[in-house]
């Protein structure tokens, strides 16, 4: 069998709030009315005895000693005009009746025991003419005549009006009850939503929490008061794990840095010797470590240090110059690079340093992959974008978004790369707050894009790259 | 011509020394900061190569007194920082040249001597590229010894890319220096100059070589054997 739990503390209070409402205004009801009709049968009782007391002051005895009812005459009408609906009988002990509001009354209670100083109650059903049904009591009450059982009664029906008054306030109960019950649990419920909305907004910040942001704290400000503890305690658990991270980071850091120097030993030491086959394979194997460790060196930089994006630099600028520093060790590859700057500067907000890095890392990558004897071209537009494209195979669609992860390296490929390249071009404009993409070129080959946000309009700057324009 | 090695990594000091002492010149390796001032001030050197972190203080500093004493020895600063900061502070102070740790020795080797061939450099007067040499005091250019005669405009051309022998040279430096003294109307733009300097040197047989880089400017490489 199963339970259905309510994860939601909306649904939880709704649903323990509702059968607390209920439960309550039903007992509630329920003691209302028994006191009601209660406190109605009392003032029944008392309004008999005192009618049998009425009744008996009203006994006189005459000159000849005989003792008989003399009723005032507004009482007597009274009883006239209710009818039969008030009925009494007065008796001598268990003897004869004195009188009574009606013969057949008077038969009846002749047959009844001599009443008490305790009210003895008793029931009529189907009783006179009429066929109503009457409560009533017997008491013994002093008068004139000495001790007198005195039998009083009403018509149940008479009571009809207490009745029906009841009924009434139940119907009226039933009515508000369950609105009370609504509009109770929907002030509940918007009262739980307005203290969570601020847990809402909590829970978007921390899903912004990752690897490469570990220093957002979530704030406790507006919180509910008995969420504070559990933010307090996850803030805290961020503390260590950014530490630890910081650790990580400074590890890779630092071992990067320290493989520098023999690294250097070994590169220096190796140009010393001369030789081809197995001498070339090990320069060309420690150049790749040496890759690896700059890359390593960097990419643990781009995750400690906050990037300062805020310099002002022109694309044409910064690219014209990786162009024209890795333009030898292209050619050495026997592959040439191209530059067409866009006439005007397209200046970006950015660090100059990191955008060069991106640049480089795309511009060694087109280099690897193209064809020897094809020309890798670096191309800025006016709207804040640069393309790198080159001849070589191109990548797989379903492989074009991994090749920005870290460590990836193409399939079959064999190239010497690190993997890391693209993944720090990722870094770099995930920190300018841009976007990196590979598309086909239509050439042939790929085409890297590196998107910042919209380019500034500079008209009067003059740039040495916009200057250069094409070439023979 | 003379190098000074400031490098407290014995490993690399001892390689270096050696690769450079190969390529012919004469080299004093020093460790200490206190000890490079001292080298420096009795001995006048065509060239010093500089680590940035010294056991007794910083490669910066010590670069930063000399050129204040007015010294104006062309320096290349071995870092391994590679931090932006770091590339930038370093040129400021005066450095004239860097290279990043790990480097290849053949690069070392090169940036030196690209460092000496800047005019006033030890190898300013005479510039030499695969088989061309070129004296800039007579403007005589020999490939393989026999005499070329090029005109005043391409063996300009021709001294900027010697200079800066396997770098690129920008096309807005050859503007500058070329159409920033005379007569602006009339002349050739420089691709033609260019066009007609290779065609002059592959006539010749130089093994250098003039590469294009499209949009950026030209390079000269020695041809690989």
């Amino acid at each position: 069998m199963s339970v259905v739990r309510f994860r939601s503390l909306e649904a939880k209070l709704a649903l323990r709030l509702a059968a607390l409402y209920v439960a309550a205004t039903a007992l509630a009801v329920a003691a209302l009315i028994y006191q009601a009709y209660e406190t109605a049968d009392t003032l029944n009782d008392r309004e008999l005895s005192l009618r049998a007391a009425d009744l008996a002051r009203y006994v006189a005895v005459d000159s000849t000693g005989a003792a008989r009812l003399e009723l005032p005459p507004e009482l007597a009408a009274r009883y006239q005009a209710a009818g039969n609906t008030d009925i009494f009988a007065v008796r001598r002990g268990s003897g004869a009746v004195l009188a009574a509001s009606s013969p057949n009354f008077g038969e009846v209670a002749a047959k009844w025991p001599a009443g008490t100083d305790d009210p003895s109650y008793f029931h009529l059903k189907d009783f006179g003419s009429e066929g109503r049904e009457y409560y009533g009591l017997t008491v013994v009450q002093s008068s004139a005549a000495g001790p007198l059982s005195v039998s009083v009664a009403r018509a149940a029906d008479a009571d009809i009006l207490v009745h029906s008054m009841l009924r009434e306030f139940v119907l009226d109960m039933g009515w508000i009850i369950p609105l009370l019950v609504i509009a109770t649990l929907v002030v509940g419920a918007l009262a739980i939503r307005s203290a969570f909305k601020p847990v809402a907004e909590v829970s978007q910040m921390a899903a912004a929490i990752g690897p490469g942001a570990t220093s957002i704290r979530l704030p406790e400000a507006n919180l509910p008061s008995e969420i504070i503890p559990l933010v307090a305690a996850v803030n805290r658990a961020l503390d260590r794990l950014e530490q630890g991270f910081d650790l990580q980071r400074q590890f890779t850091a630092n071992a990067a840095h320290e493989l520098r120097t023999p690294l250097a030993i070994v590169t220096a030491a190796l140009d010393t010797v001369d030789g081809n086959g197995e001498i070339a394979k090990i320069k060309a194997d420690v150049a790749r470590m040496n890759r690896l460790v700059d890359q390593l060196l960097r990419v643990a930089r781009l995750d400690t240090v906050a990037l300062d994006v805020s310099d002002r630099l022109d694309l044409n600028d910064v690219a014209a110059d990786i162009v024209a520093t890795m333009a030898p060790w292209s050619l050495a590859r026997k592959k040439t690079i191209a530059f067409h700057g866009d006439d005007k500067p397209v200046v970006i907000k950015g660090n100059r340093y990191a955008v060069g890095d991106a640049i480089r890392n795309l511009v060694e990558n087109a280099v690897a992959h193209t064809a020897p004897g094809s020309e890798v071209t670096v191309c800025t537009h006016a709207n804040g974008s640069i393309g790198i494209a080159d001849r070589g195979p191109g990548i797989p669609p379903e492989q074009r978004d991994q090749v920005f992860e870290r460590f990836w390296r193409g399939k079959g490929t064999g190239s010497a790369g690190a993997g890391l390249g693209l993944a720090i071009v990722a870094e770099i404009m995930k920190a300018h707050q841009g976007s990196v993409s590979v598309d086909d070129n239509p050439d042939g080959g790929m085409v890297f894009t590196l998107r910042f946000g919209r380019a500034m309009s500079l008209r009067n700057e003059k740039s040495p790259a916009a200057a250069a324009g094409p070439s023979e | 011509m003379r190098l000074l090695i400031v490098e407290d990594e014995t490993r690399i000091a001892e390689l270096v020394q050696g690769a450079l002492a190969r390529a012919g010149f004469a080299v004093d390796a020093v460790a200490l900061c206190a000890d490079a001032r001292a080298a420096l001030a009795v001995t006048s050197y065509d060239a010093a190569i500089v680590d940035l972190g010294l056991p007794d203080g910083d490669g910066l500093s010590l670069l930063g007194e000399l050129r204040a004493k007015g010294n104006r020895t062309p320096v290349l600063v071995l870092t391994a920082r590679d931090a932006v900061e770091d590339r930038v502070r370093g040129l400021d102070t005066g450095a004239d040249d860097y290279l990043v740790k790990p480097f290849a020795i053949s690069e070392l080797i090169a940036r030196t001597k690209a460092l000496l061939r800047r005019p006033g450099g030890a190898l300013g007067m005479t510039l030499k590229a695969g088989n061309i040499s070129f004296d800039t005091v007579e403007r005589d250019v020999r490939i393989g010894g026999a005499s070329l005669v090029l005109p005043r405009r391409e063996s300009a051309i021709l001294e900027h890319l010697m200079r800066r022998l396997g770098r690129v040279v920008p096309k807005p430096v050859f503007e500058e220096k070329l159409y920033g003294l005379d007569d602006e109307h009339g002349s050739n733009p420089i691709p033609v100059h260019v066009h007609h300097l290779r065609r002059k040197l592959l006539d010749a047989g130089a093994t250098a070589e003039i590469h294009t880089v499209r949009g950026v400017g030209y390079l000269l490489t020695e041809s690989s054997t």
